[in-house]
């Protein structure tokens, strides 16, 4: 058995292309995704039905699939729903934003519910109306105890990515397993894309401790 | 018998300070007003009554709805009977259909300050006091932090205007929070239990600005577990227990010759003197 | 929309998605099971006071938790062979390949139930003249795992979803079933919100038991 991990260094660029799809797809999928769920946990934690119940059903279901069927359903039968072609980087993309939505969805939905009683009581004392209460007391606080698990979101989805690979999608998951099988070397290539995620997540999840002791320290 | 005799001797020069009291119109009164949580009724046709120039004391049990009171006439609390009256205009009702009216002119009038300071974490102590006169009241910022400054540099916090409220100490916090509900120049304050998260040394600080505010006549209603204190503030005091009025009288009578043998059980149960 | 939905493909067609079904199930139960067992020994080691034990145990960790399971899968079907040699049935080789990522995020949640354990209590233990041993097992280990039982199952369920991978390895799971089926029929939309349901119908139940138990930890806390 002999390995030759200097192959890898020939195909660098191509292996960081594929690293920049994924970076690609999954910063668009946390700028939009991130939104989208922001608006569905106002939804669930607001008092109307009508917009309660959708949203629940929606994050319920997709927090209760796998994200591969949920890939494969957007891009294989939503256009045959539709009756339209979807460009593969749209359905790809969409399927991404869907499963960032309802993961993000309930990260804002646990810290709107975890502002104290307390700081309602506050409010209604200093005679703050609901718009003064939303946007100046409970939304700040809320997305300040936010920020570490959404951090911890976007590292989820960068790993999710992967999955995207599957619909041919050429990111640092395909073009790794493409370059193992042409040059039949799965050990040295697959080796290194692992390597390369890692390298970008691992830094993430220790900023993502850094940053909640900060919070931790400041706000409590 | 008399039970804080020796309390009494020490403190009675500083009490009078503080009395005098003279405005005997009616400021609060509340009519037959009944508080459910579920199966536990903690107001139980409560009536009480308070005048504009009164300090006046809740004491209690806990459990006997001495904070529910507080909460009610700050409307926290909706209510399943009776009214509550501000002046001689109604403040809090119950419609036809048992929801709670509550006539918000008159609650921008009270304040309120919290056991648990509830300061807001995220703003400075500056945009803790300023938020709701700013946003709400409309007033302009620069008038509305001049008059922060001035009501911190009188709790002897002008150090503190941009400190973040994680930064200050319990009674830092607490003092803070009742500049905060000063700054809507309220015509009567809620005291729920202020002391009671402190440590020790740090009870003699906001028992002393609240003492400043009493020389300043300022109307309040105080729930305290801190008899002494009690005695030395109010100029009435109320003894409450299963949701009922037991005894209102003055702090004198209360706190030496109570008529009601529950109140006497229950003070001497607190002042450990048995 | 002008589709018109023909289920009827189901119908006759049962037959491979249970078999399917029945490998995911045996997949997700053999992962859990070495999650809930080899993770509380790796939580253990890397928690341990000799960096000899503790380093490894959190290499592993911070490894498989920074990488995408579909690498982890598909690293440990084409590479273990090669590397160790060793040919495993695929199921096998699933359930390693999918254990070892639960092992690590159960590790991970062993750990957190165990510094949850207010430190208050290590006092009190040490007041009371219990030595290490019978604080560890009576009063430390009871409520590390009440603390990590709603993450121990969430993660049971994320590894349940996450089985669907081995399909791109050609185990034939429940998601494989469904692609070849649907490739079959030509009919993917009925096929695929099938294998959708019933993948949700799994996690489900045991999703509500996690909010049930968390509002339950919620209220307890209050008190």
């Amino acid at each position: 058995m002999n390995f030759d991990f200097f192959r890898v260094l020939s195909y660098w660029d191509v292996l960081l292309n594929g690293l920049g799809i994924t970076l690609l797809f999954t910063v668009s999928a946390v700028i939009i995704g991130t939104l989208l769920g922001f608006i569905i946990s106002l939804m669930r934690v607001s008092p109307f039905r009508v917009l309660k119940w959708p949203a629940r059903l929606y994050v319920e279901f997709f927090r209760g699939t796998p994200m591969l069927i949920q890939l494969f359903w957007i891009f294989f039968c939503l256009p045959l729903v539709i009756g339209r072609d979807i460009p593969p980087y749209v359905s790809v993309l969409l399927a991404m934003v869907l499963f960032m939505a309802a993961i993000t969805s309930e990260t804002f939905r646990g810290s709107l519910k975890s502002i104290s009683g307390e700081q309602h009581d506050a409010c209604v004392a200093l005679g703050l109306n609901f718009r003064v209460k939303a946007i100046n007391v409970i939304f700040p606080q809320a997305l300040l105890r936010s920020i570490p698990p959404l951090m911890s979101n976007n590292v989820a989805l960068f790993k999710e990515s992967a999955l995207i690979s599957s619909v041919g999608i050429a990111d640092l998951m395909f073009v790794s397993s493409n370059i193992s099988s042409s040059t039949a070397r799965p050990v040295e290539f697959l080796t290194a894309a692992a390597i390369i995620y890692f390298v970008v997540a691992f830094p993430a999840t220790r900023l993502v401790d850094l940053v909640e002791k900060r919070l931790l320290l400041r706000f409590t | 018998m008399n039970m804080v005799d020796n309390i009494n001797k020490q403190q009675e020069e500083e009490t009078a300070k503080y009395q005098g009291a003279e405005d005997n119109s009616p400021l609060i009164e509340f009519k037959g007003v009944t508080k459910r949580f579920g199966d536990t009724c903690v107001m139980d046709e409560m009536d009480l009554k308070m005048k504009a120039g009164d300090r006046l004391v809740i004491i209690g049990p806990s459990g006997s709805g001495k904070s529910t009171l507080l909460r009610v006439l700050m409307g926290l609390e909706k209510i399943d009977k009776g009214e509550i009256f501000f002046g001689s205009n109604p403040y809090i009702t119950v419609d036809r259909k048992g929801r709670t009216r509550t006539d918000m002119s008159v609650r921008s009038k009270i304040g309120m300050v919290f056991q648990h300071y509830t300061l807001f974490p995220h703003l400075s102590v500056m945009s803790n006091l300023t938020l709701s006169p700013v946003k709400v009241r409309g007033m302009a910022r620069s008038e509305a932090e001049d008059r922060a400054r001035e009501y911190l540099a009188r709790l002897g916090m002008e150090d503190k205007l941009y400190s973040y409220p994680g930064k200050l100490s319990g009674g830092q916090k607490q003092r803070v929070a009742i500049a905060r509900a000063l700054m809507l120049e309220p015509k009567l304050m809620l005291f729920d239990e202020v002391t009671s998260a402190l440590d020790p040394e740090m009870v003699a600080e906001i028992e002393k600005v609240m003492l400043d505010l009493a020389k300043q006549k300022m109307a309040m209603m105080i729930v305290t577990h801190d008899m002494y204190f009690a005695k030395k503030i109010a100029t009435e005091s109320v003894f409450i227990a299963g949701g009922k009025v037991i005894e209102k009288c003055d702090p004198e009578i209360m706190f030496n010759e109570p008529k009601q043998e529950r109140t006497r059980d229950f003070l001497d149960k607190v002042l450990h003197l048995k | 929309m002008n589709y018109t939905f023909d289920f009827s493909v189901l119908v006759g067609n049962f037959g491979p998605l249970i078999e399917g079904l029945q490998t995911t199930l045996l997949l997700a139960l053999g992962a859990n099971v070495l999650g809930l067992t080899v993770g509380f020994v790796v939580c253990l080691l890397a928690m341990a006071p000799f960096w000899i034990l503790r380093l490894p145990a959190k290499m592993f960790i911070e490894f498989f938790r920074c990488t995408p399971v579909l690498i982890q899968i598909v690293w440990f079907f084409y590479c273990v062979p090669i590397l160790f040699n060793v040919f495993l049935d695929p199921i096998t080789m699933g359930i390693m390949a999918l254990g070892l990522n639960l092992i690590a995020f159960n590790a991970e949640a062993y750990r957190a139930g165990i510094q949850a354990v207010p430190k208050e209590h290590h006092d009190a233990c040490v007041a009371l003249g219990l030595g290490a041993w019978h604080k560890t097992v009576y009063v430390i280990f009871p409520q590390a795992l009440r603390n990590a039982i709603p993450v121990l199952m969430t993660n049971g369920i994320t590894i349940l979803q996450q089985s669907a991978l081995v399909a791109i390895v050609a185990v034939a799971d429940l998601m494989y079933a469904g692609k070849m089926l649907a490739t079959n029929t030509y009919r993917p939309l009925e096929v695929f919100t099938a294998v959708a349901l019933i993948y949700f119908f799994m996690s489900l139940p045991i999703s509500q038991v996690v909010t049930f138990l968390e509002r339950r930890q919620d209220a307890s806390v209050e008190r």
